[in-house]
C-alpha cells in the first residue's frame, strides 16, 4: 500500500473550561486506508473530528492535508481543502429537498448566483447512481425515514469528492443491509486512493473495514496500530485502561427461575392502524424482555403506545392484572411505568438544566414540603442516584449537555429510579454509549430485575440482546413474529426471524 | 409557478375566497370596483412590510423595528424636501438608503453583537422612533405641520399606471423578485439552509452571517419602500407613522405560512396574508362594525385562518406518513 500521509493532526490540544478534551493528539490518515478511531464517550473523539472539520478551534496544534496547513476553525476552508464529514447528529436542513441538502452551500449556479437546477439534478442523480443509493432527489428531507436521512448525509459527504472522509458513528442508525452498502462505498473511496477516518463503538465493524486503528483515552492517543496486529480484547483494554471484556461476558444473565414473578405489564391485541397489529406480550416482574428487529419494525411506536404517548386504536393494556386506560404518559407514570426514549436529547433530557434537575423532575412531589420545592430534598434525591449509578462527573450542578452519552443515559435511568418505578421500558438504551458505561447499565438492569422490576428493552444490538435478555421477541412489519427463551436461540436465528424469514 | 404558489397556500386561498364571498353578500358596497381598488391600494404597504418581514422570520429571527423604520424614512424624506428643499429624485434614494442603513444596524446588533433578534429589534424600534421625533421637521419648524409635500416626482410614487394603482404594482414586483430570489438563487437556498439548520449550513460552508445581514437589509428596504408610498399618499409624514405596523406585518407573514421557527415559507403567502387582514378590516368598516370590536373580530378570524391552514397541513402530513409506511412495507416484502 502507498504510504503517503493524507491527513495529519499534529499535537492538537483543546480545553473546555476545566476539562482537557484533547491533549497533544497525533493522528495520521494514509491514502487508501480506513483508519478507525475508537475510545469511550468523552475520550475526545468528537472534539478531534470537530477540529479536523474546522467546526471547533484547537488551542494548539495543526491540521495538515498533503502536508499543507489548513486554517483553523473555518469549515469552508476544510471542505475546500478536501475534508468531508458525516457527523453523528443530523446535519441536514429538514425543509429542503434531498438534492439541495446533498449540494448544500455548493449548488451549481449560472450568472449572478441564479441556480442551475438542471446541472444540480444531473450531478445528484449521477452521484446516487454511482453509490447505489435509492433516494428521490426532490423529496423533502423531513418526509424521509431516519435511515434515508442518514443516506442523504452519506451522499452529501461523498459528493464533496473529498480526499479524506470523516465518519462519526455512521452506522448508529443503519440496519445490516445498509451497513454493507456503506462499506461498499467506503471501499470504493479507498480504492480511489482516498482516506477514511472511521469512528465507531462497534468493534466488529472496525475489524471488518479498518486497516489501522487509533485508540483515544482521556484526550490522549494511547494506541495506534495496524488492525492485523491487535485483538478486540486489546482494544477494549486500551479504551478503558483496564480489562473489561471478561467483565462484560460475566454480565451475561443467568436465568434464575425463582426470580420470575407475576405479570407486571401485559397487552392484548394492541393495534394502531398502519403501524402495528394485534400485539400480545407479557413482562413478568424480575424479567428482562428484549424486543429486537430491523429499523422500521415499529418497535418504538409500540412502546410509546404502552406508555400512553400515543393512543392505540384497539386492544387493551393490563398492569398488575388490571385493565388500565392509559391516555397520556402521566397515567402510565402513576401506575409505575417509566420510558427511556430512543433519542435522549430530543425526548428525554432537558439538556440546559442541571443533572440534579433532570434527576428529580419526574417526581417533584417527593421533594416538596408544603407544596414548595425543598432544596435539601432535591439534592438528597439527586445525590442518591448519582452515587447509585456512578455518574461522572458527580457534581449535581453540571448542565446535562456536558455529560457524555453514557452518563446522560444514566441520568435518564436515575430519573425513574428516583420514583421507584417498577416497570421500566428502555428504547435502544446503549446507542452512542461507550463500553464502560454499557457494562454499568447492564449490571444495573440486572440488579433492578433481581429486585423485582419488570424490564422491557428495545434493541437492535444483537450482542446486547444476547447479554441482557431473559426472553427475546422479534418484531417485523408491525407484528411480533417470534419469541425465544434464553438459551434456545442463536444470533443467526434471531436475525433470520427479524428479516422476515420465519424459521418455524 | 402559479400552481406551486397555489398549492403552497391552498388553505389560505380557500379561506380568503370564503371571506370575500361573505362580505360581498353582506355588503353591497364591498363588491363595487371602487372598493376593490381601495382594497388593492390601501393594504399594499402592509403587503410590502410582510414581504420584508418574511426574511428575518425565515431565519428564525424577527424584525420588530419595521414600523419605526417606516416612520424614520418618512420623516427623513419629509425633512429633505421641506426643510432642505431637495427635489424628490434626491430624497427618494436617500430615503431608501436610510431604510437599508436601519437594516444594517439591526444586522450588526444581531450578527456581530450576537443579540437576540427580538431584543435587538425591540431596542432599535424604540431608538428609531425616538430619532423620528428628534428630527421631526414638524416639531422643529411649526409651520411645516400644515405644509404638504408638493414635489411632483415624490407624489408620483403613489399614482396609477392607467387604472392600476402603482402601490399594487410595486407590491407585485417585489413579491415576484423576492420569490425568485428565494427559490432560484444560491442566496435564497442559503437563507432556507440557515433558517432550517444553522449549524448544518455553517458546516457546509454557507456564509451564515451574510445570510442574516441580507435578511435584515431586505426588511429595512421594504419598510423604506412602504414609507415612500404612504408619505406620498398622505403628502406628509406624522411622527407616529407606522406605529403598530410591525404586528400586522408579522401576522400577515405567519398567516402566509412563514414558520416562526424558521426554515419554511415564501413571500407569496405573506402577500395573501396582508390582503386577508386588509379585506377583513375593510369589510367590517363597510358593515358598520364599531372600531372597538373590529380588532377582536379580526383576531378571531385570523386564528380561524391559521387554524384552518394548520389543519390542512396536518392532514397532508398524515397522508404523507401513511404513504411512507406503505412504501416501506412494500420494500420489506420485496426484500424479505
Amino acid at each position: 500500500m502507498n504510504k503517503m500521509i493524507l491527513l495529519q493532526a499534529r499535537a492538537v490540544s483543546k480545553r473546555y473550561d476545566a476539562v482537557q478534551a484533547l491533549f497533544e493528539a497525533n493522528v495520521e490518515v494514509y491514502a487508501g486506508e480506513v483508519h478507525a478511531l475508537i475510545g469511550s464517550n468523552g475520550a475526545g473523539k468528537s472534539t478531534l473530528i470537530k477540529i479536523l472539520t474546522g467546526a471547533v478551534l484547537p488551542d494548539t496544534g495543526d491540521v495538515l492535508l498533503h502536508g499543507n496547513q489548513i486554517p483553523h476553525g473555518d469549515p469552508k476552508a476544510a471542505i475546500d481543502a478536501g475534508i468531508a464529514c458525516i457527523y453523528q447528529e443530523s446535519n441536514l436542513v429538514p425543509n429542503l429537498s434531498v438534492m439541495d441538502n446533498i449540494l448544500l452551500g455548493r449548488q451549481p449556479t449560472r450568472r449572478m448566483g441564479i441556480l442551475d437546477r438542471k446541472a444540480q439534478r444531473a450531478r445528484v442523480l449521477d452521484l446516487l447512481k454511482k453509490h447505489d443509493l435509492s433516494l428521490d432527489p426532490d423529496a423533502v428531507v423531513q418526509s424521509l425515514s431516519t435511515v434515508q436521512q442518514k443516506e442523504v448525509e452519506i451522499a452529501k459527504a461523498l459528493s464533496l469528492n473529498a480526499k479524506v472522509v470523516l465518519m462519526d458513528e455512521p452506522t448508529a442508525w443503519l440496519s445490516q443491509v445498509e451497513v454493507e452498502k456503506l462499506f461498499r462505498s467506503i471501499r470504493k473511496l479507498t480504492a480511489d486512493g482516498d482516506g477514511v477516518l472511521y469512528i465507531s463503538h462497534v468493534l466488529d465493524e472496525i475489524f471488518t473495514i479498518a486497516d489501522r486503528v487509533t485508540v483515544i483515552r482521556d484526550g490522549k492517543v494511547v494506541l495506534s496500530t495496524p488492525i492485523g496486529e491487535t485483538t478486540k480484547g486489546a482494544l477494549v483494554q486500551a479504551m478503558l485502561g483496564r480489562q473489561l471484556s471478561s467483565e462484560v461476558s460475566t454480565l451475561r444473565r443467568e436465568k434464575a427461575e425463582k426470580q420470575i414473578g407475576p405479570v407486571a405489564i401485559e397487552c392484548r391485541h394492541l393495534s394502531r392502524a398502519g403501524l402495528f397489529q394485534d400485539i400480545n406480550l407479557q413482562v413478568h416482574r424480575g424479567e428482562i424482555v428484549c424486543i429486537t428487529g430491523l429499523i422500521g419494525a415499529k418497535r418504538t411506536e409500540l412502546v410509546r403506545t404502552l406508555f400512553g404517548a400515543e393512543p392505540p386504536h384497539s386492544g387493551e393494556v393490563l398492569i398488575d392484572h388490571q385493565t388500565v386506560h392509559i391516555r397520556r404518559p402521566l397515567d402510565a407514570i402513576q401506575r409505575g411505568v417509566g420510558l427511556i426514549p430512543e433519542d435522549r436529547r430530543r425526548d428525554g433530557l432537558l439538556m440546559n438544566l442541571s443533572m440534579n434537575h433532570n434527576l428529580v423532575m419526574g417526581f417533584l412531589p417527593l421533594v416538596t414540603r408544603l407544596g414548595l420545592l425543598a432544596p435539601d430534598l432535591v439534592r438528597q434525591m439527586g445525590q442518591q442516584q448519582v452515587d447509585r449509578l456512578g455518574i461522572v462527573p458527580s457534581r449535581l450542578e453540571i448542565p446535562t449537555r456536558h455529560l457524555s452519552g453514557g452518563n446522560q443515559q444514566k441520568v435518564l435511568i436515575g430519573r425513574w429510579l428516583a420514583g421507584n418505578t417498577g416497570i421500566l421500558i428502555l428504547d435502544e438504551p446503549t446507542v452512542g454509549v461507550d463500553v464502560g458505561a454499557k457494562a454499568d447499565i447492564y449490571k444495573l438492569l440486572h440488579d433492578l430485575a433481581d429486585a423485582g422490576a419488570a424490564i422491557l428493552i428495545i434493541s437492535s444490538d444483537m450482542e446486547e440482546v444476547m447479554t441482557v435478555a431473559d426472553r427475546i421477541l422479534v418484531m417485523a412489519n408491525g407484528g411480533l413474529i417470534a419469541s425465544f427463551e434464553k438459551g434456545e436461540m442463536t444470533q443467526e436465528q434471531i436475525l433470520n426471524a427479524a428479516s422476515g424469514e420465519l424459521i418455524k | 409557478m402559479l400552481k406551486k404558489i397555489y398549492t403552497q397556500n391552498f388553505g389560505l386561498v380557500g379561506f380568503y375566497l370564503v371571506i370575500v364571498i361573505i362580505f360581498s353578500v353582506l355588503s353591497p358596497v364591498f363588491r363595487t370596483p371602487g372598493n376593490i381598488n381601495n382594497l388593492l391600494t390601501g393594504f399594499s404597504h402592509i403587503g410590502i412590510l410582510a414581504i420584508g418581514q418574511t426574511f428575518p422570520i425565515l431565519l428564525g429571527g424577527i424584525d420588530l423595528s419595521v414600523g419605526a423604520i417606516l416612520g424614520l424614512v418618512g420623516m427623513a424624506t419629509f425633512d429633505l424636501m421641506l426643510i432642505f428643499g431637495l427635489p424628490g429624485y434626491v430624497a427618494i434614494p436617500i430615503g431608501l438608503l436610510v431604510g437599508l442603513l436601519a437594516g444594517l444596524i439591526n444586522g450588526f446588533l444581531i450578527v456581530r453583537l450576537k443579540l437576540n433578534p427580538f431584543i435587538a429589534s425591540l431596542a432599535t424600534m424604540a431608538s428609531f422612533r425616538g430619532l423620528t421625533y428628534a428630527i421631526s421637521g414638524r416639531q422643529l419648524f411649526p409651520n411645516l405641520t400644515v405644509l404638504a409635500i408638493q414635489d411632483p416626482t415624490y407624489l408620483a410614487i403613489d399614482g396609477t399606471f392607467g387604472f392600476i394603482p402603482r402601490a399594487l404594482v410595486y407590491l407585485l414586483i417585489l413579491a415576484a423578485a423576492t420569490y425568485f430570489l428565494l427559490h432560484n438563487t444560491k442566496l435564497g437556498m442559503d437563507l432556507y439552509a440557515v433558517g432550517g439548520n444553522e449549524n448544518a449550513a455553517r458546516l457546509a460552508g454557507v456564509n451564515v452571517n451574510r445570510a442574516k445581514f441580507v435578511a435584515y437589509l431586505i426588511s429595512g428596504l421594504c419598510a423604506a419602500i412602504a414609507a415612500l408610498i404612504l408619505t406620498s399618499r398622505m403628502t406628509t409624514s406624522p411622527e407616529g407613522l407606522g406605529i403598530g405596523f410591525e404586528l400586522s406585518a408579522i401576522a400577515a407573514a405567519v398567516i402566509g405560512g412563514v414558520n416562526l421557527q424558521g426554515g419554511s415559507g415564501s413571500t407569496s403567502g405573506p402577500v395573501l396574508g396582508a390582503f386577508l387582514i386588509g379585506t377583513i378590516y375593510t369589510g367590517m368598516n363597510l358593515l358598520g362594525v364599531t372600531q372597538y370590536a373590529q380588532p377582536v373580530v379580526a383576531g378571531a378570524i385570523l386564528i380561524g385562518a391559521v387554524g384552518y391552514d394548520q389543519f390542512v397541513k396536518a392532514r397532508r402530513k398524515k397522508d404523507l406518513q401513511e404513504q411512507l409506511l406503505l412504501q416501506s412495507l412494500h420494500q420489506m416484502k420485496k426484500g424479505g
